[in-house]
Order: C-alpha cells, then sequence, then structure tokens
C-alpha cells in the first residue's frame, strides 16, 4: 500500500514564512477596510449540509464539492462559499436583528478544481454582506467598499466592473424560447461566443430582442457602453436598470476611481443569485476575476427569511500570490538572540522579557555553548547576540 | 508601445493558417516563418509575441492569464473546458466530430452496452449521455480506428476530415456530434484590462474572414 503521510492532498499547499506573512498582511489590510466601515466579522462552520448549497435559484454542481457523510448517513459539504451560509444564519439567529446587518468574513471555500491546471481547491476568501437594504446608497457602498479593497491589494492598478443582470433579464423575458434555449443562450453571452450567439439567434428570428442580446456580449468598457446600449433596445424596465447603473458608475468614477471602472453588460454567470447590480474586480499579474459579488434579494427568502442583500468576496490567494511576487517582505526579524551561561538561565530569560516589554524582538538560544550561538545566528541573520552571566553584554 | 499581447497558437497547421491570417492583415511574421527552436516569437508592427504550443497547453495558457489569446480547434475546446472568452470562429481548421463504426453494422443494435474508443472520452462522455446511453469508453491514443477492427469497441468518437482513413479501414460515418473549427480564445482578465488593443485586432480579423 502506498503511504501518503508526507505529502498533501492535490490542491491545497503548506503555507511557509514569507507565504504566510504575506497572507496574513493580505487578510489584515482587507478586514480592517470591513472593519473601519462597520462590518463585523462572522465565522460558519467548514462543513455544512448539502442542502444549503441546493436551493432553487443556486444549484452548486455536486462534481464541484467536497462531501462527507454524518453519523446519522446525511450528505455534508466542505462549504464552497460563505454566501449562502451567511445568509442561512441571517434567516435563523439574526432574523429578528436591526436592519441593516453588515457582515464581513475571512476565511476557506473548498471547490474541487480541474485538475493539472495549478489551482487550488482550497481558497481563503474575504468578504462583505450588506442585508436589508435594497436602497441605492447600499449598491454605492459595496462598490466603493470593493474599490478601496482592490487599491489596497493593487495600489493604482486594477479595474473594477459593474454590471446589471436585470439588462439580460427583462430581453430574455421578452425571448419566447424554452428553458434550455435560455440557458444555451446565457451561456453563449458568458463566454462571449459571437460566432455561436450568432448563430442561434438567427434560427430564432430577427427581432429587436434577438438584435440586442447578439450585441450583449460585446456591450462592456467605459461610459460609452450606456449609450449603446440604449440605442440597441430600449422600454420602461431596461431605462430604468441603466439609468441607475450609468449613476453608481459616475459616483464611483467621482469618488476616485476615474478610468478604474468600467461596465459589461454580458456578465451574466451560471448558478447566479444575483438579482441586481453585479461587480467583478481584476488587478494586473492574476488571469482571473480576483473579486466578485452583487446585489442578491431573492437568495435569503429561500431560507425563510424575505430580506434584500448585497455584497462581494474576495479571493485573498490570489492577491496574495500577485504581491509575492512585486513587493518584498521579510519572514521574520528577529533583533537579537540572549544567550545564557551555564546558571544565568533565568537572568537571561528575564532580560529578554524585559527587552520584549520594550517592543524589541529578542529569541532565546537554545544552546549552551556561545560558539554554537554565533553559528545560528549567523545562518538566521541576526545580528546581535547579548551574553548573560553576572553582566549582560552585547557582542 | 505597450507590452506586446501574447497569442498562443496550435502548432502546425492551426500555426500556418493563423499566420498567414496576419500576413493578409499585413503583418510581418518573418520572424514565425524563421523561427528554428525559439517558442515565443515576435510580430512586433502588430505589437504581438507569439507562443507556439500543444492545442491543450494553448487552452491551458489562455485559462491562466499567461497568454493573453489562444488560437485553438473546437475539438480541444469540447474536450477540455475552461474559463475564457470564445469570441471567433477563424473558419480554418473545419472538420467534424462524428460516431463511426464498422460499415452495415447497426451500431444501435440491440441491448447490450456498448463500447467506445476515443481520443475525447469527455466529448464521448457527453455526447452519449445527451442520448441517456452509458457507455464504456476507451481512451486510445493513436490510430482510434484500430479499436472497431481488432473487437475492442463498437464504435469510435473521432475527428473526421474526408473520411478516407474510415472508408479504407471498412468504418462509415453513422452520426455527426458537432462541427468543428479554429477559434480565437480570449481570457478573461486581458479582454478587460487590454480591451481596445484586443478588440481592434478582432475587428481587422473579422472583417478579413467575412470577406
Amino acid at each position: 500500500m502506498k503511504n501518503y503521510d508526507l505529502i498533501t492532498p492535490e490542491g491545497t499547499n503548506d503555507l511557509l514564512f514569507k507565504e504566510c506573512v504575506m497572507r496574513k498582511n493580505v487578510e489584515r489590510t482587507i478586514s480592517e477596510q470591513f472593519y473601519s466601515r462597520g462590518y463585523s466579522e462572522i465565522i460558519t462552520p467548514g462543513l455544512e449540509f448539502f442542502d444549503v448549497f441546493n436551493l432553487r435559484s443556486r444549484h452548486f454542481p455536486q462534481e464541484d464539492l467536497y462531501k462527507l457523510v454524518d453519523r446519522k448517513g446525511r450528505l455534508l459539504v466542505l462549504r464552497p462559499e460563505s454566501t449562502m451560509p451567511i445568509a442561512r444564519v441571517v434567516a435563523t439567529r439574526l432574523k429578528e436583528a436591526t436592519l441593516p446587518l453588515r457582515l464581513c468574513y475571512n476565511q476557506c471555500a473548498y471547490n474541487v478544481s480541474t485538475q493539472m491546471r495549478g489551482r487550488s481547491d482550497q481558497v481563503v476568501q474575504a468578504g462583505i454582506e450588506l442585508i436589508g437594504s435594497s436602497e441605492k446608497i447600499a449598491d454605492l457602498e459595496v462598490i466603493e467598499t470593493a474599490a478601496a479593497v482592490l487599491d489596497k491589494c493593487s495600489p493604482g492598478n486594477f479595474s473594477l466592473e459593474i454590471g446589471d443582470i436585470g439588462f439580460f433579464n427583462e430581453l430574455m423575458n421578452q425571448l419566447d424560447v424554452d428553458d434550455n434555449m435560455k440557458e444555451t443562450i446565457r451561456n453563449f453571452i458568458e463566454t462571449k461566443n459571437y460566432p455561436a450567439l450568432n448563430d442561434i439567434l438567427d434560427n430564432i428570428g430577427k427581432n429587436n430582442v434577438t438584435k440586442a442580446l447578439k450585441m450583449l456580449p460585446r456591450l462592456f468598457g467605459g461610459e460609452e457602453v450606456f449609450e449603446k446600449a440604449s440605442k440597441l433596445f430600449s422600454d420602461e424596465n431596461t431605462d430604468a436598470v441603466l439609468l441607475k447603473l450609468k449613476e453608481l458608475f459616475h459616483e464611483v468614477e467621482k469618488l476616485g476611481c476615474k478610468g478604474k471602472i468600467t461596465v459589461d453588460l454580458g456578465m451574466v454567470n451560471k448558478n447566479d443569485y444575483y438579482t441586481g447590480v453585479i461587480l467583478k474586480g481584476y488587478i494586473e499579474g492574476y488571469g482571473e476575476p480576483v473579486l466578485s459579488g452583487g446585489r442578491y434579494d431573492k437568495l435569503i427568502a429561500e431560507f425563510g427569511y424575505d430580506v434584500p442583500a448585497t455584497g462581494f468576496a474576495v479571493n485573498v490567494d490570489a492577491v496574495t500570490k500577485v504581491k509575492l511576487k512585486n513587493e518584498k517582505i521579510a519572514a521574520r526579524s528577529v533583533e537579537a538572540i540572549v544567550f545564557a551561561e551555564k546558571g544565568y538561565e533565568m537572568k537571561a530569560i528575564l532580560t529578554a522579557k524585559q527587552m520584549r516589554e520594550e517592543g524589541r524582538t529578542v529569541e532565546m538560544a537554545a544552546f549552551s555553548d556561545l560558539e554554537k550561538v554565533k553559528k545560528y545566528a549567523a545562518d538566521v541573520k541576526i545580528e546581535k547576540i547579548i551574553v548573560v552571566n553576572e553582566n549582560v553584554t552585547e557582542l | 508601445m505597450s507590452k506586446p499581447l501574447r497569442i498562443a497558437l496550435t502548432k502546425g497547421r492551426l500555426e500556418k493558417d493563423t499566420v498567414g491570417l496576419l500576413e493578409s492583415l499585413g503583418f510581418d511574421c518573418t520572424e514565425v516563418h524563421e523561427k528554428g527552436r525559439k517558442l515565443i516569437l515576435n510580430i512586433p508592427d502588430a505589437n504581438l509575441e507569439v507562443v507556439l504550443a500543444k492545442a491543450a497547453d494553448v487552452i491551458t495558457y489562455v485559462d491562466r492569464g499567461v497568454c493573453d489569446m489562444g488560437v485553438v480547434g473546437k475539438d480541444t475546446i469540447m474536450e477540455m473546458p475552461g474559463k475564457f472568452f470564445e469570441i471567433v470562429n477563424l473558419g480554418f481548421g473545419k472538420c467534424k466530430f462524428a460516431l463511426a463504426a464498422k460499415k452495415g453494422v447497426d451500431f444501435y443494435e440491440g441491448f447490450g452496452v456498448k463500447t467506445i474508443a476515443t481520443k475525447y472520452p469527455n466529448v464521448a462522455r457527453s455526447y452519449f449521455e445527451t442520448k441517456n446511453m452509458d457507455v464504456e469508453i476507451v481512451k486510445i491514443e493513436g490510430s482510434v480506428e484500430l479499436a472497431p477492427l481488432l473487437d475492442l469497441s463498437d464504435g469510435i468518437v473521432d475527428i473526421v476530415e474526408t473520411g478516407t482513413t474510415l472508408k479504407e479501414n471498412g468504418l462509415e460515418v453513422k452520426e455527426d456530434i458537432a462541427p468543428i473549427a479554429a477559434r480565437l480564445i480570449v481570457n478573461t482578465v486581458s479582454m478587460k484590462m487590454r480591451q481596445q488593443e484586443i478588440e481592434a485586432l478582432v475587428e481587422k480579423i473579422e472583417k478579413k474572414i467575412s470577406e
């Protein structure tokens, strides 16, 4: 039998020293942004019942979930994301709480990723959920927070994209096709598969709805998108969606994001519980979005509490990887090592303690021989050696 | 000039066709023609950096964002889907996925479980899933046509271009599964971060191939 006692499962890693320090830094930086806006952190269990992730509005494909069985034979999963568990908490223990609720989290999500593509199955996600407000100011708060987080993660070198699923939904409502066909069209728009989308819509027929759907995946970029979209299709509902999105766009621009904010009306992701404004964030040097989120007004109702909500999550590991490439950090910096000569151990420990109280980082020497201490200090790059006997001497 | 856009090309015929397309747009592809053993080449006047790779690797590079764009057959995309935008059907590299079996034999006859030999197990699996059929799939690396002749399988799922190989081995196409042609794929982040450059190139390509 082969023993796997010396390696970690595929898609998981040990993080050592610099990698670990950097991830903690990123987590702290992001969390501070959340705390300073009044968000309270919550922690949900890594294990959840499968049912939490098997709702009508969002079905997680079985093959992407890590599954276990509990003592009673019920199906459990390692949480693939945090929004659904938080929706569960809000609909149960927080049902009587004063709204709006501002919740944040920083925890792992587990997904079975495609093998051999160099992706992790365990990813730390930090995010917020703003629950109980459907006002535009709530959307603006979430977008502003997302922009602030991206700017902290990749100063000046990020792109935040907003869209609104309402535009697509309204077009689809006016299209007389079955659900399978709708899903196919959605998929072609999501993957910006222009040729296949054209073919399928040509088969359905030429009208202003199919014409607009054909152009939908191309409706991304700067401010010009709004004009293109309204020329393409205009009714009461889509006009309202575009107007709100355009206002948000300009407001976020004015908040110091000029040139950093873009629009994509073709963001129509699968399995989404989003009902309104959606957002995605990109940073230079990472080939996938590092931030995603949006408004999900119907999700918590599926847990029995009808309340609107919006939020986003950041892929902390992705940000960490990019920062490790671009920034130099020290894994640890120990200022001095304290060596106790025989019989002076207690005095040495008290000396080190005194130094730490002054805010210095001090290590105890775990040797009885000064030569070994010197060699060790040189190896791990500690500059000062403090020898403790009747006196306290710095070498 | 900004950092060049990096495009991964599937080595071989798709590479030649793509280079031909770029040349017809007026770009100087000398370095690609005289590549020797180099794997990364420049087309300076298009501000492109060409990476030559195997089909499956083109998908991996674009999916992971180390290349901004790629040219790859629909066959490879169907076999190993990823997260990227599939924006242009380039029209060349045309062929099809088909189910083939021995000539004159009814593939669906009887109630026994069918065995399928293929280089494309995912394509074969999802094709028979749409028919609610459980089939046994045998992955073959070389000439798939051998499998039914050796009685390893009842049929094959493979790329068919002219059908000559099938005919010469006593096989025939039973059903077409999907048409195939080369696609221009784009990384989801590159599409947004470098929208203008990519759209400008795509526009030229679309105009050329619709001529």
